[in-house]
């Protein structure tokens, strides 16, 4: 081999092994990145991994639909608002990810929209607390889910019009921001409509027995038990108050339930009669909503969760608005976001440009005897629908 | 009260093991919560297939311990010898696998396990409601504690156990073998751990994560009671579950906390706990 041949040769080859890195190059410019920042250990790891889940489901779909590359990054929040800050400062800082969509607990995700809003990127939630959309509402930070009033609202006024002669309400409640909120929502609705909340107990984010406060509502005898936790503490609350008796001696209701995945924890006998408040509902007739479950079957081989559906729409909706922006930058990624119409998985839905809150129906189900379910998972029927929503004003949001 | 005594039994057999374990073998086992998890699962899956639920918690209290048993002789026996930070250190990583396989294999829901039918329901006379299972939990809590009392103490097996944790050399010497007893204690020890993962799972049904805040009230009762004192985790199980039951009526949102303030109030007052070895 001569000079020329040789120098021509080393250069051919040098080129050919570089072009997987040009190539990984181009596609790094052009990847679109969105943080999932939800709880993969700890109490409400399920949640987080279904959440998880329905991220990639939406970037898979995404990428297919706009033939670019799209990446979740799951970072396990551990539901620690400190953990979930840390997270997302890291992902900020170092992986340079623009687009957030995650938070399971408002505590969580109060902290990390905050976050966002100092780091400069996009963040939207499914977490419940008034606050998040309200009083604590930045630039920053979306959130697809109907906040506690509405929860509260679509779930019990049906009930207290349902059953005239339930005076007598107990609560038990999370103390932290998510369960203050529903809490004081409650009483509100209670107040208006001269009905007696005959106690309350507050329990920790951390709590695993709930025997004795069960027996402190029982003592009050009230006629509806009205359960303001979430996840797997709920799941703990209903057990409990189940092997307690109390379905057969008052209506046991749950503000905020976590969906499918709430219903298969605990199985249809111990929920038989029991009304769930819900923010999704996988029979929700709506053309979205049949197009994810036709995904998430084909993908998991399951029906989606509340956890799957939430996270999918989150994720999507980030997704889309870069692709309508043109670009991640969380500005116009915003700018897209705000007062969008859309076609979602409770039909209808609409971004409120005033304080980012979607417009969007909340649920109210009751649980079905084993013996009636049509399928595995037809666990409820929904009793009721529609939307409840304080104005950006009175909710106290003033966008920066 | 009665439901206080309910809770404070329930964490006595939480306890039981590891205090068990610590003193007759020395040995921090941060591993009992996921040996409590596995447990729990076991008889999860067992009653799902259809089994008797009774056949279901012997049957994965029986595996429980076979499984710890192999983890000690194969495993946990190297490092007796070695200082409790390295128990802790593997006994965590124990637990770490056993809660991911736990995950692998059930997936990261968690599920419900039915009481038996006989013990469905609850007892009612006048004001006073209770579940039929909780108060089933104490009397069978109850009987087991005095079982594994009379064993250790009045039984010719504890002898020997107990002999064997004052001095393993002199017990070698007169034939025994120490490594099979200490084999012994250990998956007995797991064994209970699994009992009372069987024996919760109606009430609080199954999660993966459920070994970790079993492991955490497990060391609060056997740090109050005094680490190794058997009658010490009875009365520090007793003594925590009322304590959080009264509170949760008093100050609901302070119960857990008191569970804590008085553990650290003992160990301020009493550094070898209640029933603690000099």
């Amino acid at each position: 081999m001569n000079r020329r041949s040789f120098l021509s040769s080393t250069a051919g080859a040098g080129a050919l092994l570089a072009t997987p890195a040009l190539i990984r190059a181009a596609y790094a410019a052009d990847l679109l990145k969105v943080g999932i920042p939800v709880p993969i250990s700890g109490a409400n790891a399920a949640n987080g991994k279904y959440a998880s889940m329905g991220a990639l489901l939406a970037a898979e779909e995404a990428a297919a639909k706009y033939g670019r590359a799209v990446q979740t990054f799951d970072l396990d929040t551990e539901g620690k608002p400190a953990t979930a800050v840390r997270k997302v400062q890291d992902a900020i800082d170092r992986d340079q990810i623009k687009l957030f969509a995650g938070g399971i607990l408002s505590s969580e995700s109060l902290a990390m929209g905050k976050e966002c809003e100092k780091g400069g990127a996009n963040f939207i939630t499914t977490a419940g607390a008034d606050e998040i959309t309200g009083t604590d509402c930045n630039k920053a930070t979306f959130r697809w889910s109907v906040p506690t009033f509405g929860a509260i609202n679509q779930s019990i006024r049906p009930i207290i019009d349902a059953l005239p002669n339930a005076k007598r309400w107990y609560t038990i409640t999370p103390q932290y921001v998510f369960g203050e909120g529903l809490l004081k929502a409650a009483q509100d609705v209670l107040t208006e409509k001269g009905l007696d909340l005959v106690g309350n107990s507050y329990h920790s984010l951390t709590e695993k027995e709930f025997s004795g406060y069960l027996t402190n509502a029982m003592a009050e005898r009230p006629d509806v038990l009205l359960i303001l936790n979430f996840g797997a503490q709920c799941a703990d609350t209903l057990r409990q108050a189940v092997s307690f008796g109390m379905k057969e001696r008052m209506t046991i209701v749950v503000a905020w339930a976590s969906g499918l995945e709430q219903f298969e924890a605990l199985g249809a006998d111990l929920c038989e009669g029991i009304y769930f408040g819900a923010q999704y509902w996988h029979t929700v007739d709506a053309a979205q909503n049949a197009e994810l479950v036709k995904l998430t079957q084909a993908k998991y081989g399951i029906t989606p969760n509340y956890s799957l559906a939430g996270s999918y729409i989150c994720t999507k909706l980030m997704i889309d608005a870069a692709q309508t922006a043109g670009s991640d930058d969380p500005a116009a990624v915003r700018a897209a976001l705000e007062g969008l119409a859309y076609q979602g998985l409770t039909g209808d839905e609409t971004i409120r440009a005033a304080d980012h809150q979607v417009m969007k129906n909340y649920y109210l189900l009751k649980a079905r005897a084993k013996a009636d379910m049509a399928d595995k998972d037809d666990y409820a029927e929904i009793i009721s629908s529609g939307q409840s929503f304080l104005s950006a004003e009175e909710a106290g949001c003033k966008l920066g | 009260m009665l439901n206080g005594i309910g809770l404070g039994m329930l964490y006595f057999l939480l306890a039981v093991g590891l205090t068990i374990i610590f003193g007759l073998l020395q040995f921090v086992n941060f591993a009992h919560g996921a040996f409590y998890l596995l447990g729990a699962y076991l008889t999860y899956d067992f009653v799902e297939r259809g089994m008797n639920f009774w056949l279901a918690m012997v049957l994965a209290a029986v595996i429980v311990a076979v499984v710890a048993g192999v983890v000690e002789a194969v495993l946990l026996r190297r490092i007796y010898k070695l200082p409790h930070t390295f128990h802790i250190l593997v006994t965590v990583g124990i637990a770490l696998f056993i809660q991911e396989l736990v995950i692998i294999l059930w997936g990261p829901l968690g599920g419900s396990v039915a009481a038996p039918s006989v013990l469905n329901g609850v007892v009612m006379v006048g004001d006073f409601i209770y579940p039929k299972y909780r108060l089933f939990m104490i009397g069978f809590t109850a009987v087991l504690a005095i079982g594994l009392y009379w064993a250790l103490e009045r039984t010719r097996l504890g002898a020997i156990v107990r002999a064997g944790s004052e001095s393993s050399e002199n017990m070698a010497l007169l034939g025994y073998d120490t490594l099979r007893i200490n084999t012994l204690v250990f998956a007995a020890g797991a064994g209970l751990a699994g009992l009372a993962g069987a024996l919760v799972a109606p009430i609080r049904g199954v999660e993966p994560f459920m070994g970790i805040e079993a492991l955490s009230i497990a060391f609060v009762v056997v740090v109050i009671g005094g680490m190794g004192s058997y009658v010490g985790a009875l009365v520090a199980g007793i003594l925590v579950g009322v304590v959080q039951s009264l509170m949760a009526t008093i100050w609901p949102e302070g119960a857990r906390l008191m569970i804590y303030l008085g553990m650290a109030a003992v160990i301020v007052l009493l550094p070898r706990g209640l029933y603690g070895r000099a």
